[in-house]
């Protein structure tokens, strides 16, 4: 939408100022001599102006096209000068015509012949006028560029805020908590050491989440390991019927990736995989590194005619949310299910250090040092 | 007075040993079977008869609502879950007892008392109503679950061809095959997805995906052909509902 036609303020803003071009226009032609009256003067100056000022708003158009910021100026300079050339010719054609027009039809004596004989101050007046709206619109585009990128930037820091509290709300998921609470109370009669050993693993899980949730990258081997004491807790409840299976590759170990960024998929795994099947299964974990890229991998098996979860989406789609807000468009989640098998796949930027987009070598990844 | 005969129901070992360990001071309970997942759960209280039931809401296959939809025993139902705020709300609504993981032997013996005393009145609970409010407002269904002595089928709800009122029965016709359930028809079409099931008579519900074509029958009445040549009738409003979906 044209930024001025759209905002009847502005309309009214850039119609006065053409009024008051046409006035200027008008005093030009009939103070310095007595070829025109100042009935004259107003009579050709005033609607030319503006129509011309309502021609200069298409301008925009080649503006739009041709941002400053983005094309070299020589450019910007040759097709704007063309543009202009163009639009002062069809006015010039226009002049023409309303002088003649008004010459008959008013009976001004000459009128036709002293207007052609202000074509050089007339042309002038236009280019002049031309270069102005041309520079109006290049600021309204700057201004409304600023804007807008300064409204996305808030945005995404908004969505990358909002992931952020859900996962760490998620980290401590209540079914989970209170579901191991009851396993402990079930043991203390049963196992006492089999008491301490729940205690400190959920422990161990709650402090590993608190401190690493905090920061802002953790080493994959920190949230991998935290992904294995949640398994290991679960594993009491469930028993024999959760199955771990890792195979994380030694370089990919030091990559960084944001804290809990796995932790929904297990949970899911756990709870829309394993929790349905009367047996059990394997929950697989791997990462490889790709080139350039980390990529994660998480199986488990499910039941195909589970009833299809209301919530089974969420986590998923906050894990989606974190990793737009934090890589834009430089990382990916994907799930899949083939059969009685769900996958959970994660490619992110494999980085070592912080600092974005940094090249690995692809024919040998960097040695991680411990 | 008879023991009472009590069955439980959970998927995970320690938290049916807790109930076991809270039930053996209390003699006059007789434990006769322990489930670890909802198929079972069916099966023993059909075949067993029990008085008590201890149900875990979340368990594989079937959780603790979808059971108590498919037993038709008089029974008393002590709930048991973890976390669950519309199981919860339901439970309250309908002074249904339930005991949240994890409980005291004193919480537990409590609600015990009061299911005894539910026993001695056979007061039992209004299934129908618990497991309609149990479930969040405006969600269908994607699965219907027949009992059949003490099978279970699921039927998936896209599997679904039509359904018939036969008495307090439905007959749910499904791949070939016709399940009979206790329910009414307008029970189940409040929870089938309205966009693919119409009421499309007094007597039918039908997949709309099934339908071959529709033609007149006689005044104000239309006969809907199905993909099989199954031919069902279409009421005047039946008729209305369908022209506004397809």
């Amino acid at each position: 939408m044209h930024p001025i036609l759209a905002n009847q303020e502005r309309l009214s803003i850039y119609l006065l100022g053409w009024l008051i071009f046409g006035v200027m226009l008008a005093a030009v032609l009939a103070l310095p001599n007595d070829d025109f009256t100042w009935t004259e003067a107003l009579a050709v100056a005033i609607p030319l102006t503006m129509v011309y000022g309502a021609i200069c708003l298409s301008s925009w158009y080649v503006c739009r096209v041709y941002p400053l910021e983005k094309t070299p100026f020589a450019r910007v300079l040759l097709v704007q000068a063309l543009a202009g050339i163009l639009t002062i010719l069809i006015w010039a054609a226009i002049a023409t015509g309303w002088a003649t027009f008004l010459q008959r039809a008013f009976s001004f004596a000459g009128l036709q012949t002293h207007v052609l004989e202000r074509a050089p101050l007339l042309i002038g007046f236009a280019f002049v006028l031309y270069s102005l709206t041309v520079a109006v619109h290049y600021l309204i585009v700057t201004f409304e560029a600023s804007k807008e990128s300064e409204q996305r930037e808030l945005q995404s820091r908004i969505f990358a805020q909002e992931a952020e509290l859900k996962a760490l709300r998620a980290q401590i998921n209540p079914h989970f908590l209170f579901n191991s609470l009851n396993s402990i109370s079930a043991l203390a009669t049963q196992d006492p050491s089999a008491v301490r050993a729940m205690t400190l693993r959920l422990a161990d899980f709650l402090r590993k989440s608190l401190r690493l949730g905090a920061q802002e990258f953790i080493r994959l081997e920190e949230e991998v390991s935290m992904s294995l004491s949640f398994l290991e807790i679960e594993q009491i409840r469930y028993g024999s019927r959760l199955q771990i299976d890792q195979k994380i590759d030694e370089v990919c170990k030091g990559c960084l990736v944001p804290p809990l960024i796995l932790q929904p998929l297990i949970e899911n795994a756990v709870h829309h995989g394993i929790a349905h099947m009367l047996d059990g299964g394997t929950i697989t974990l791997e990462a490889e590194w790709r080139g350039s890229v980390l990529h994660v991998r998480i199986d488990n098996p499910i039941d195909p005619d589970r009833p299809r979860n209301r919530k089974g989406g969420l986590g998923l789609e906050n894990v989606s949310k974190r990793l737009r807000a934090i890589y834009k468009d430089d990382a990916q989640l994907q799930t899949t299910e083939t059969g009685d098998v769900f996958h959970s796949d994660l490619w992110l930027p494999a980085q070592t250090s912080l600092g974005f987009h940094r090249p690995a070598p692809v024919t040998a990844p960097p040695v991680i040092q411990e | 007075m008879d023991a009472i005969r009590a069955v439980i129901v959970d998927d995970e070992e320690l938290a049916r040993s807790i109930i076991r360990e809270y039930l053996a001071d209390h003699v006059e309970v007789e434990l006769v079977a322990e489930c670890s997942n909802g198929f079972e759960a069916v099966k023993a209280v059909t075949e067993l008869k029990p008085d008590l039931l201890f149900l875990d809401v979340q368990m594989p296959k079937l959780n603790g609502f979808e059971v108590l939809e498919l037993v038709e025993s008089d029974l008393v139902v002590i709930f048991i879950t973890a976390y669950e705020q519309y199981a919860v709300k339901a439970f309250e609504v309908h002074a249904v007892d339930y005991l949240l993981k994890p409980f005291s032997r004193e919480r537990f013996d409590e609600a015990l008392t009061r299911a005894k005393e539910k026993l001695e009145r056979r007061e039992y609970p209004p299934q129908q109503e618990i497991i309609s409010s149990a479930r969040p407002k405006g969600e269908t269904i994607e699965r219907v679950l027949v009992r059949d002595g003490s099978r279970v089928f699921v039927i998936p709800a896209e599997k679904i061809d039509y359904v018939e009122a036969q008495d307090d029965y439905i007959a749910i016709r499904s791949e070939g095959k016709t399940h009979l359930k206790k329910q009414r028809l307008s029970d189940l079409q409040a929870l089938l997805d309205p966009k693919r099931f119409v009421r499309v008579h007094r007597s039918y519900i039908l997949n709309i995906d099934r339908i071959a074509r529709l033609e007149l029958y006689a005044k104000d009445s239309r006969m809907a052909i199905l993909k099989d040549g199954t031919q069902l009738q279409v009421s005047r409003s039946g008729y209305d509902k369908l022209k506004e979906l397809l």
